[in-house]
C-alpha cells in the first residue's frame, strides 16, 4: 500500500480481525514479558502479563467469572508487546479482562464513581475551563486535594494539569488561515489540547501551515481512550461512534487526520476498533487515514516533502521520553527522526520503560506509589541531562514527569514550530526567551 | 528518497545486531527493526561456536576451530563453509575486542571448549565465556557451592547440585531467604540482578553465605550478578567471598544474554544507527532483482522502510523468520524466499523424538551464496541487494551442533560487511 502523503488512502483493504485473544497460543511462556514488565519489577499485586495475559485468558472464556482481578494493576503501557518475540497481543487482553470485571460489577462503587470521573476528560474540561480559575484554585489546593482523596481515592500528590484560559478550539476559530494553502490535512486535537495545554495545538497548526497545508478543525469528542483503559467499554464506544460521524466525510473528501497526542490516536487507528471490537467500514476508513503528527512529518520527510532548509538552531540538549503509545503506534520514534533536523538540538532519548502514570492509572490513590516507583528510573535520567525542559508526546506522561521531576514538559511540534520561527508559548518561550 | 537508510537489517537477535554493528558507521546509515526480544534473551550469553561434531559423537568437541575444518570437509553447504575459518576467528575477536571495551570480557579461544554447569547441572561446551562464568568450569573438580535465592523461583540449586555430585563434581547447595528480598514473593531475574548492583545488598549476600561455605572452593551464583556493572559485581561477590565465583546461566529471560543486547544495541547506536523495537516485517517490493522496500505492520497500516541494502535475519521457525504450517507448508516470512525443507510433512522428523542427528525440519532455511546472497539452485542471487544471516540459514542444525550463537555471530558479522 503506498500513500499520496496528504490524501486520504480511501480503498482500505478490509483485513480479517481476530481478537486479542485469539492470539494466547501464541505464547511459549519465555517469561521475556515478565522480566520487562515494570510493574511486576517494583509489585507483587501485578504478578505478570505472561500470568495476567495468555495463561489466565484461558480461563476467561464466556460468561465465567472473571478469574483474577489483579489486572487491573496492568498501567497499559504495553512492553510487553513490543518485547514479545511472538507478537502476543498482552496488553490488549489485560484491556479487555478490566471492561468482563467493570461489565460484571465487581469494581468497588467508590472507585467506579472515581474511574468514570478521571476517565471523562470532556466533561471535566467542559465544566472546569469556563470557571478556570476557580477550578484551578480547587485543583492547586491542598483542601481540594483532599477531598478529592477522601471521596475518590484520588492521588493527593498526583500531578493534574491546570485549565487553559481560552479553549484551544475558540483560538483556531480568530486564528487567520494562511492564503494559499495548496493542500489540507484535519487536525485532531484532543481534550489535552483544548482544554489544558493549547500552546500544543498553535504550535501544530504554524508546523502544518509552515509546510503548505490549510489546517481543518472540526468540532470532535474525546477519543474514549481513557474510558478504554478503566474497562468502561459502553461509554467509550459512544466517543467513538460520535468522533467517525464528525470526521468521517473529511475523510472521504480525500483529507487525513493529524493528531497531536498520541493516545488519542492511537484510540482511532486501532485501539477502539481492536478492544470494542468494532470493525464497521467507516471505523476502519478513519483508522486507515489518521496519523500520529510525528509519524505525518515523518511521512513527508520520507517523500521530500517537510520544509527542512531554513530551521533555525535551538542550542540545547533535552532529555525525550517516547511515549508507551508509540509502542503500540508501532513505528518506531519519529519524534527523534523529526528533532534530529533542528540544528544544534541534542536530543537524549530515555531508555526507560515507562513514566508510570499509564494515563489515569497514576492519578489513583492506590496505584500512585506503583507509579512514581515505575517511573523512578526515568525521573534520573531527566534530571542527568538536566536540560531546561524535557520532551515527551503525551501529555499525561508530561504532567506526571513534570511533577515527579520539576522540569517543565514540552511536546516535539513545539520544538519544530520554534524552529520554523514561531513564538511558542508556556515552558518553552521561557527558555528561547 | 530523502530518508533512504543505507542497511537495514530485519531482526534483533545475535546475527542482526552483530550485522548492523559492522555494518553501522559515521556515514552509513543503519537501521534495525526487531519484531520483539528474542534470541538474546534467551540464550545463555555465551558464544557457543561447536559443541558437537560428529552429532552422533559420545563426547563434546574440545577444539571447536579444529572440528569445523572437518565439518567444512562433510557439509560445503554448511554456513561455516561459506564463512571460512578465517571470518571465523576475526568474528570471535572482533566480538571479544567489543565486549572487553565495554568492561565485560568474553575469555577463551576458538582452539578450545570450555565446558560449564548448566542450570540443572549438566555439562556444556562452549567457546566464549563471560569472565563472570568460567570459575564454573568442570574440567576441574574442585569442590562447589550453589546459590539460589527463595523469591527467585525459576532457579534450582539443589537439583544443579545433586546432578553435578553424581558426576564428580562436589557440589553443595544453599538456598538464600534474605531480609532485603522479603518485599516480594517472587522476583525476576532483572530485579535481582539491579539489586546486585548495590554494595549493601552484595554485603547482604556474603554474610549470609560465608558460615555456609564449608570446604567450598568455588561459589556459583545463578547468572543475576549485575546487569551493566557485571564483571565489578562478579569481582566484590569474589573479594567478598575470598574465593572463586562463577555465575550458571539461568532459564530464559537470561540476564547473561540480555547484557550481550546491551553491549551490541550501544555499540550501534555510539555509531548513530537504530534499533526499532516490536516492528514486524510483514512483505517487501521487489523490483528488477532489487528490494526497493520492506513493510513493517503498524496500527492501522504498513510502513515502508527503505534501504540499499538489507539484512534478513529473523531466525528459523523458533525464531519466526521460517513460518511452517501444520500442513507441512514451510514459508520464509519478509520476502517468500525458496525455502529448503523436506518436500514430504513425512520427512519432517526421525522416528527417535531425542535422535542426535536432531531432525531435518531442523536444517529448514535460506540457501546462501558465498556472498550471503539468497539462492535458488544456482549462485546467481535471487535479489542483489539482500544477504541473509543466523540461524534463519539452511543446511546447519544449531541446537544439536551447539552452534547457535556461533553460526548468527559469524554470519552475522560477514553479512553486515558484504551489506556496506
Amino acid at each position: 500500500m503506498t500513500f499520496n502523503i496528504w490524501g486520504a488512502q480511501t480503498d482500505i483493504e478490509l483485513m480479517p480481525h481476530r481478537p486479542a485473544e485469539a492470539s494466547l497460543d501464541e505464547c511459549i511462556k519465555c517469561n521475556i514479558c515478565v522480566t520487562a514488565c515494570p510493574v511486576t519489577a517494583v509489585t507483587d499485586l501485578f504478578p505478570g502479563p505472561k500470568y495476567e495475559g495468555p495463561q489466565a485468558a484461558r480461563f476467561r472464556q464466556g460468561q465465567q467469572e472473571t478469574p483474577d482481578y489483579s489486572v487491573d494493576y496492568c498501567s497499559g503501557c504495553r512492553v510487553c508487546n513490543m518485547v514479545c518475540p511472538n507478537g502476543v497481543r498482552i496488553a490488549e487482553m489485560n484491556a479487555r479482562a478490566r471492561a468482563t470485571i467493570v461489565e460484571q460489577d465487581k469494581v468497588p462503587l467508590k472507585h467506579k464513581v472515581r474511574n468514570n470521573l478521571i476517565a471523562r476528560p470532556e466533561t471535566l474540561g467542559k465544566l472546569g475551563q469556563p470557571v478556570y480559575p476557580i477550578s484551578n484554585f480547587l485543583l492547586g489546593s491542598g483542601f481540594g486535594r483532599y477531598f478529592a482523596d477522601l471521596f475518590f481515592d484520588i492521588a493527593p500528590k498526583a500531578a493534574l494539569p491546570g485549565y487553559a484560559s481560552e479553549k484551544f478550539s475558540k483560538w483556531a476559530k480568530k486564528h487567520e488561515k494562511p492564503a494559499q494553502a495548496q493542500r489540507k490535512v484535519v487536525y485532531f486535537h484532543g481534550c489535552s489540547t483544548e482544554y489544558y495545554e493549547p500552546r500544543v495545538g498553535k504550535a501544530a497548526v504554524h508546523v502544518l501551515e509552515a509546510n503548505g497545508f490549510e489546517v481543518l478543525i472540526p468540532p470532535q469528542n474525546c477519543c474514549g481512550l481513557p474510558l478504554l483503559s478503566n474497562g468502561e467499554f459502553d461509554a467509550a464506544q459512544k466517543y467513538h461512534e460520535s468522533n467517525i460521524k464528525k470526521l468521517i466525510d473529511y475523510v472521504k473528501q480525500g483529507y487525513v487526520i493529524v493528531g497531536t497526542s498520541t493516545s488519542c490516536t492511537l484510540t482511532l487507528k486501532e485501539e477502539a476498533p481492536e478492544l470494542l471490537s468494532f470493525y464497521t467500514d467507516d471505523a476502519m476508513l478513519l483508522a486507515g487515514n489518521t496519523f500520529d503528527f510525528n509519524e505525518f512529518l515523518v511521512h513527508l520527510l520520507d517523500a521530500g516533502e517537510l520544509r527542512t532548509a531554513d530551521l533555525r538552531p535551538i542550542p540545547l540538549t533535552l532529555a525525550y521520553h517516547p511515549p508507551c503509545q508509540y509502542r503500540a503506534h508501532r513505528i518506531g520514534f519519529p519524534a527523534l527522526e523529526v528533532l534530529d533536523l533542528i540544528p544544534e538540538l541534542t536530543i537524549i532519548k530515555s531508555e526507560a520503560a515507562c513514566c508510570g502514570v499509564g494515563g489515569t492509572y497514576g492519578y489513583k490513590a492506590e496505584k500512585y506509589e506503583i507509579s512514581m516507583e515505575v517511573g523512578r528510573p526515568l525521573f534520573e535520567f531527566v534530571h542527568e541531562v538536566n536540560g531546561p525542559v524535557a520532551v515527551c508526546d503525551s501529555e499525561t506522561c508530561r504532567w506526571h514527569i513534570a511533577g515527579a521531576t520539576g522540569v517543565p514538559n514540552v511536546h516535539p511540534v513545539e520544538l519544530l514550530a520554534a524552529a520554523y520561527g514561531y513564538e511558542v508559548e508556556g515552558p518553552l518561550a521561557d527558555v528561547l526567551r | 528518497m530523502a530518508n533512504l537508510k543505507d542497511v537495514l537489517v530485519i531482526g534483533a537477535g545475535l546475527a542482526g545486531l552483530t550485522a548492523a554493528w559492522q555494518a553501522a558507521g559515521p556515514d552509513k546509515k543503519v537501521q534495525v527493526l526487531a519484531k520483539g526480544w528474542g534470541a538474546t534473551h534467551w540464550h545463555s550469553g555465551c558464544i557457543d561456536l561447536l559443541g558437537y561434531w560428529p552429532l552422533d559423537a559420545d563426547a563434546a568437541v574440545t577444539n571447536p576451530l579444529q572440528a569445523i575444518a572437518q565439518l567444512i570437509q562433510e557439509k560445503p553447504q554448511h554456513p561455516y563453509a561459506l564463512t571460512g575459518l578465517d571470518n571465523i576467528v576475526a568474528a570471535l575477536s572482533a566480538f571479544q575486542d567489543l565486549c572487553a571495551e565495554a568492561g565485560y570480557p568474553l575469555e577463551g579461544t576458538p582452539e578450545k571448549n570450555w565446558l560449564l554447569p548448566t542450570a540443572v547441572g549438566t555439562f556444556r561446551p562452549t567457546c566464549l565465556a563471560p569472565q563472570t562464568m568460567t570459575a564454573g568450569d568442570l574440567s576441574s573438580d574442585a569442590a562447589m557451592l550453589l546459590v539460589g535465592f527463595k523469591q527467585f523461583v525459576d532457579f534450582y540449586p539443589h537439583v544443579a547440585a545433586d546432578n553435578l555430585t553424581q558426576q564428580g563434581i562436589p557440589a553443595e547447595y544453599v538456598m538464600l531467604d534474605l531480609p532485603a528480598l522479603a518485599r516480594q514473593h517472587r522476583l525476576t531475574s532483572v530485579v535481582l540482578a539491579n539489586m546486585m548492583e548495590q554494595a549493601a545488598f552484595r554485603q547482604e549476600v556474603a554474610q549470609a553465605l560465608k558460615p555456609k561455605l564449608g570446604t567450598a572452593a568455588r561459589v556459583g551464583f545463578p547468572a543475576v550478578l549485575g546487569l551493566r556493572e557485571a564483571t565489578a559485581v562478579w569481582q566484590a561477590m569474589s573479594d567478598l567471598l575470598e574465593r572463586p565465583v562463577f555465575e550458571i546461566p539461568t532459564l530464559p529471560p537470561s540476564v547473561a544474554g540480555i547484557r550481550l543486547h546491551h553491549i551490541l544495541r550501544d555499540a550501534i547506536q555510539a555509531e548513530g544507527g537504530w534499533v526499532f523495537d516490536g516492528m514486524e516485517a510483514v512483505g517487501a517490493e521487489k523490483d528488477g532483482g532489487r528490494v526497493t522496500a520492506v513493510f513493517t505492520e503498524t496500527a492501522a497500516r504498513n510502513r515502508a522502510h527503505r534501504a540499499e541494502n538489507y539484512v534478513l535475519s529473523t531466525g528459523g521457525i523458533l525464531g519466526g523468520g521460517i513460518y511452517a504450517s501444520y500442513q507441512g507448508g514451510v514459508k520464509e516470512v519478509v520476502f517468500d524466499l525458496p525455502v529448503n525443507a523436506p518436500d514430504n510433512h513425512l520427512d519432517w522428523f526421525h522416528t527417535d523424538f531425542m535422535d542426535k542427528r536432531g531432525h531435518p525440519i531442523y536444517q529448514t532455511g535460506i540457501s546462501v551464496n558465498e556472498q550471503f546472497q539468497p539462492v535458488n539452485g544456482s549462485e546467481q542471487p535471487l535479489l542483489s541487494n539482500l544477504f541473509a544471516a543466523g540461524t534463519t540459514l539452511a543446511h546447519c542444525e544449531p541446537i544439536q551442533e551447539r552452534s547457535f550463537e556461533g553460526i548468527a555471530l559469524v554470519t552475522g558479522y560477514v553479512a553486515g560487511r558484504l551489506a556496506v
